[in-house]
């Protein structure tokens, strides 16, 4: 099994992310560079979907920080959802709950962003 | 009257390359879970030594791969120590300012993040030098 994979589908214009396996210093870039592309292709609004995250360091914390201002500034955002209690407990740990909105299932993010439209 | 029962300790030593992080981090993992902590506390031991073994790496080593990074867990009474060694400068203790949390939420920013996961999952964080060797010792008590 690959240390990490990420995949990343479109709902509704939402570009919903999948990364499996962990995310730390060794496999960053590979997080960073598909966040990237995202941005680059104009996809402002991203939920990650962390069902399949068995855990998060600062190294990844680190990348979403680096492109959440673009990010809110062309009106998207990233959004969290399924996390699990050890990633949520770094996530909480840190204050990224109040950075981010955190949603316990992916249909509850989604409702919240099709809400907002 | 017995004498004191040596801690029991185990060694591992990596070469100074993140690929290895997951190794050392499992193997802590395990190690928590062994010293009697639950599995969410365990987690929180095995962050921890992921991001000490990323500052050895990436900051002390900066990225040298042709280094090595000595991990010990050491089985305490009620306690798992555990010490990360390398041969570069270190940090020092007394020049450490963690990020505050609440300031982090105000102004958002890159980086400074590890050592903040460090001191808030583990119950004592010291780094030391001695004998040309760096040290950070982590402690989480079992409860």
């Amino acid at each position: 099994m690959a240390d990490l994979s990420i995949q990343v589908r479109d709902m509704d214009g939402i570009a919903v992310m999948q990364p499996e396996g962990f995310i730390n210093a060794h496999t960053v870039r590979q997080f960073e560079s598909a966040l990237e592309d995202l941005v680059q292709s104009g996809r402002f609004t991203i939920l990650m979907d962390c069902q399949g995250l068995s855990y998060i360091s600062s190294a990844g914390l680190g990348a979403i920080m680096g492109l959440i201002e673009p990010i809110r500034e062309n009106g998207g955002d990233i959004l969290l959802c399924n996390l699990q209690r050890n990633v949520y407990s770094i996530f909480d740990t840190l204050g990224f709950t109040q950075l981010y909105r955190v949603f316990g299932s992916r249909e509850e993010a989604l409702q919240a962003l099709a809400g907002k439209a | 009257m017995k004498a004191p029962v040596a801690p029991e300790t185990f060694q591992l030593t990596i070469p100074s390359q993140t690929r290895y992080l997951n190794l050392v981090t499992g193997l802590a993992k395990r190690a928590s879970v062994v010293a009697g902590m639950d599995d969410a506390t365990a987690s929180k031991v095995s962050i921890a030594v992921d991001e000490a073994v990323t500052n050895v790496i990436l900051h002390a080593y900066h990225g040298d791969s042709e280094h090595w990074v000595e991990i010990e867990l050491c089985f305490v009474t009620k306690a798992l120590e555990i010490h990360i060694w390398h041969t570069v400068d270190g940090l020092a203790e007394n020049e450490i300012v963690l990020p505050d949390p609440s300031e982090y939420v105000k102004h958002p920013r890159k980086g400074g993040l590890g050592l903040l996961l460090m001191s808030r999952f583990m119950d004592e964080v010291h780094f030391a030098e001695a004998n040309g060797r760096s040290e950070c010792c982590m402690i989480k008590h079992v409860r």
